[in-house]
């Protein structure tokens, strides 16, 4: 191979992984215009996307017809919302799953592994049960805040129990995330025991439902996912260096220390939001990682934005499942995406027969 | 001129010092091996270079610059880490790890660059992985995974290379071709490479210094021939060796014995003269000592291997000049030591005009009731170079009651047996 085959081949793959990411977000637009169709309430297709249109600035001057106020109430402030939510929690799940495997380098990781699902229940749960109120620019977000702000506060305890004099070691973080995650499970339980009808409430959140989000709940999460998911990109490649482990990156010019610190924040940043309206859905942010590694490869220059999009594209699928299968009512998605997720990873290891997932 | 000096440095772990006021300094174009025991500090000494453990007193200077003053990203640009092994445990090309290398060039908005390519593949040329840059890493076998360490080292482009060991888990082939490399980037480039050994005898062949470490200060240091010899080593590793110039290589080479003279002191009565030499005498020698006997010899050509032998295992000898017969003047000595043996070994040894005395020696030694074993593994016939003197010689040995034996081992048997007897 000479140089200049060498190159062609360096920068098809550029190109290539330009055409992944054009191909993953037309599916994403494909299945957001999918997933706002299906509803109890039958509205033509035709119907829905001509009432998205309408309200489109500018774009919505050049369709005209009328349309009942409350198909577009249901188009425009039940599903659009929730299927956009769906969207932002699974590029912050899917993103803050890649970080947290790749910052432990630990297959096993995902996002919730520092015990923030832990801190955000404790919070959910003292939310719901003793009705504490909260309110944000006049609206009343009890839950999503109290999950929110009780989620930083965990992970901040446990990253401050595990700090030593030279930094943050991972394996410690991991073990103190475990022992915390243990320990405020435990709180939650006894809350949920003296709870009684709240019980209920709380044991639908804790399986992660998307059925509350709301304009209000997509606006107080997309900042901080948009945000953080911009942060954790612009380190991308650093993140590939410290796969060859933390000495090694360090020889190599990474800022170790700075980039765990950095690292962590986002991804907790990003978790936190996305759990505080969405409640605990699990195996997204586990499991979309290793399937977008074994699609695009371990470059996370690609790998991010991939996992990104599959991360939105089958939280959508999941949660469209999830309203629509026991119809009138609904099934928590973190129960849907357990239950396709599980078989279909297990089905992707087994058709790899390399034993190296990671 | 890069000069890499490192200052009057102490390291710590916690409250454990693990270096203790190291001082030297290394100039481009020089292997400078670190050599010690387990724990003397060789690794420390590499991650106070890398900038990975900053030491409490003293600093490193490159080019009179401090290293602990500027940024991590400039020093990878200066100085380049190969580890002792590579766990590879992704998907990445070997290509993408060596690209690797570039990231203190190459700012965070940007990718890799057509420049960046290039010396990614001059380099890979260099270490012979260009031809499977597109390979998974984890796919690789050891030696090719080290190749590709040094090559993604080699494109940060540095002035100081540090290797820890980086030949440990090769097998021999590779070893070589990895310090051929070494030494060919080092002296091509102008680098300054400092790398751990344990293996004396590549450090002995591949460096141009070498630096003994002794519970993490400074044992010995200078030129690899200076540094590396059986004193010094015994004195820092507690191991006897024999440190020689190979005639072919015409490096040092190492070779640790397996008995240590200061644990089993070598008996004063039970004193065992060797005649010998030519190197047939030198096994014998090491397994008397070995089983606690004391050994002498006698008399020795300067440049027999016996007598070497015999001076690195501190055997008393009457030595010769090299190719002069035995004077009478060291026959007699030799008889003196006789006269202190209680047993006295024939080697298979050639006999010819120059050391015929030493058979006279032993029929001096039968006479004076001293109990003579003949190692005899060929036959005298073929070894006699003396027109049948030396025959004559070992006829009459054998008539006046000397032991005829055909292996060393028997005649340690033999002895063992006199031992237990008396």
């Amino acid at each position: 191979m000479n140089l200049s085959e060498a190159e062609a081949a360096y920068f098809k793959r550029l190109a290539r992984w330009k055409i992944i990411v054009i191909l993953l977000t037309l599916t994403l637009i494909l299945t957001i215009t999918f997933a706002v169709t299906i509803g109890p309430m039958h509205i033509p297709p035709l119907d829905t996307y001509k009432i998205i249109i309408k309200n489109i600035p500018f774009l919505g001057d050049l369709v005209g017809g009328e349309s009942s106020s409350i198909e577009e109430v249901v188009v425009l402030q039940v599903r659009l919302p929730r299927v956009l939510a769906a969207a932002i929690v699974g590029i912050a799940l899917a993103v803050a799953g890649v970080v947290l495997q790749g910052l432990l380098r630990n297959p096993m990781a995902d996002p919730y592994i520092i015990s923030i699902s832990a801190g955000a229940s404790l919070g959910a749960s003292l939310a719901i049960t003793f009705g504490i109120g909260l309110s944000f620019f006049g609206f009343l977000y009890s839950v999503p805040l109290m999950a929110f702000v009780i989620a930083l506060g965990t992970v901040l305890l446990v990253y401050s129990i595990a700090r030593t004099g030279q930094g943050v070691p991972m394996l410690t973080l991991l073990l103190v995330g475990i022992a915390v995650n243990s320990f405020l499970l435990a709180i939650t339980a006894v809350i949920r025991w003296v709870s009684g009808e709240a019980m209920y409430l709380i044991m639908a959140w804790m399986f992660g439902s998307l059925v509350i989000c709301n304009w209000n709940y997509v606006g107080l999460a997309l900042p901080f996912i948009i945000i953080g998911v911009a942060v954790i990109y612009v380190f991308a490649r650093d993140l590939n260096i410290i796969l060859l482990g933390e000495e090694q990156a360090r020889h190599l010019g990474v800022d170790i220390e700075m980039l765990k610190r950095i690292m962590l924040a986002s991804a907790t940043l990003i978790t936190a939001a996305a759990v505080s309206i969405s409640g605990i859905i699990g195996f997204i942010g586990l499991i979309i990682p290793h399937i977008a590694r074994i699609l695009v490869g371990p470059d996370h220059r690609i790998l991010i934005p991939s996992s990104a999009l599959a991360g939105a594209i089958v939280l959508i699928l999941c949660d469209t499942i999830a309203r629509t299968i026991v119809r009138p009512a609904e099934l928590p998605v973190g129960i849907i995406t357990a239950l396709l997720g599980c078989p279909f990873f297990v089905y992707l290891i087994r058709k790899r027969k390399r034993s190296v997932i990671w | 001129m890069v000069t890499l000096r490192i200052s009057g440095i102490d390291c710590y772990y916690g409250s454990i010092k693990a270096l203790d006021n190291v001082t030297f300094s290394a100039r481009e174009g020089e292997v400078v091996g670190i050599l010690g025991p387990n724990g003397s500090g060789k690794t420390t000494l590499l991650r106070a270079v890398s900038r990975t453990l900053k030491p409490r007193v003293g600093t490193v200077f490159l080019d009179d610059i401090n290293i602990y003053d500027i940024k991590s990203r400039e020093v990878a640009k200066k100085v380049a880490v190969v580890p002792q092994e590579t766990t590879a445990t992704f998907d990445f090309t070997a290509l993408d790890i060596v690209l690797m290398g570039r990231n203190p060039y190459i700012d965070r908005f940007r990718m890799e660059s057509r420049e960046d390519l290039a010396i990614a593949k001059r380099v890979m040329e260099l270490t012979h992985t260009w031809h499977f840059a597109e390979r998974p890493v984890n796919e690789l076998s050891g030696g090719e995974k080290q190749l590709v360490a040094i090559a993604r080292a080699l494109t940060q482009e540095p002035k100081v290379l540090l290797l820890d060991e980086p030949t440990t888990h090769l097998d021999i082939s590779h070893q070589i071709e990895i310090m051929d490399l070494l030494r060919k980037v080092c002296k091509e480039k102008k680098l300054v490479v400092l790398a751990v050994f344990h293996d004396f005898n590549l450090a002995a062949r591949y460096c141009d210094s070498v630096m003994l470490l002794s519970n993490g200060s400074v044992f010995s240091i200078g030129l690899t021939g200076e540094v590396l010899n059986g004193e010094n080593i015994k004195r820092v590793f507690h191991v006897e060796m024999i440190v020689r110039r190979h005639p072919i290589t015409d490096s040092l080479y190492v070779i640790p014995l397996s008995i240590s003279r200061s644990k089993i002191a070598p008996s004063k009565d039970m004193i065992v003269h060797m005649i010998c030499g030519h190197g047939a005498g030198a096994p014998l020698m090491k397994l008397l000592l070995e089983h606690g006997y004391g050994v002498t010899a006698g008399v020795l050509s300067t440049l027999d291997p016996d007598h070497d032998a015999a001076c690195t295992l501190d055997i008393p000898a009457v030595s010769e000049a090299p190719f002069s017969p035995i004077t009478e003047e060291n026959h007699k000595a030799n008889l003196a030591m006789i006269d202190g043996a209680k047993v006295i070994v024939v080697s298979n040894v050639p006999f010819g005009y120059g050391n015929l005395k030493n058979l006279e020696a032993a029929k001096a030694a039968l006479e004076r009731g001293k109990t003579t074993v003949i190692v005899e593994e060929t036959p005298i016939q073929q070894r006699d170079f003396t027109n049948g003197k030396a025959q004559g010689l070992f006829k009459e040995l054998k008539s006046k009651g000397a032991i005829t034996v055909e292996s060393c081992k028997e005649a340690l048997s033999i002895i063992k047996a006199l031992k237990n007897s008396a």
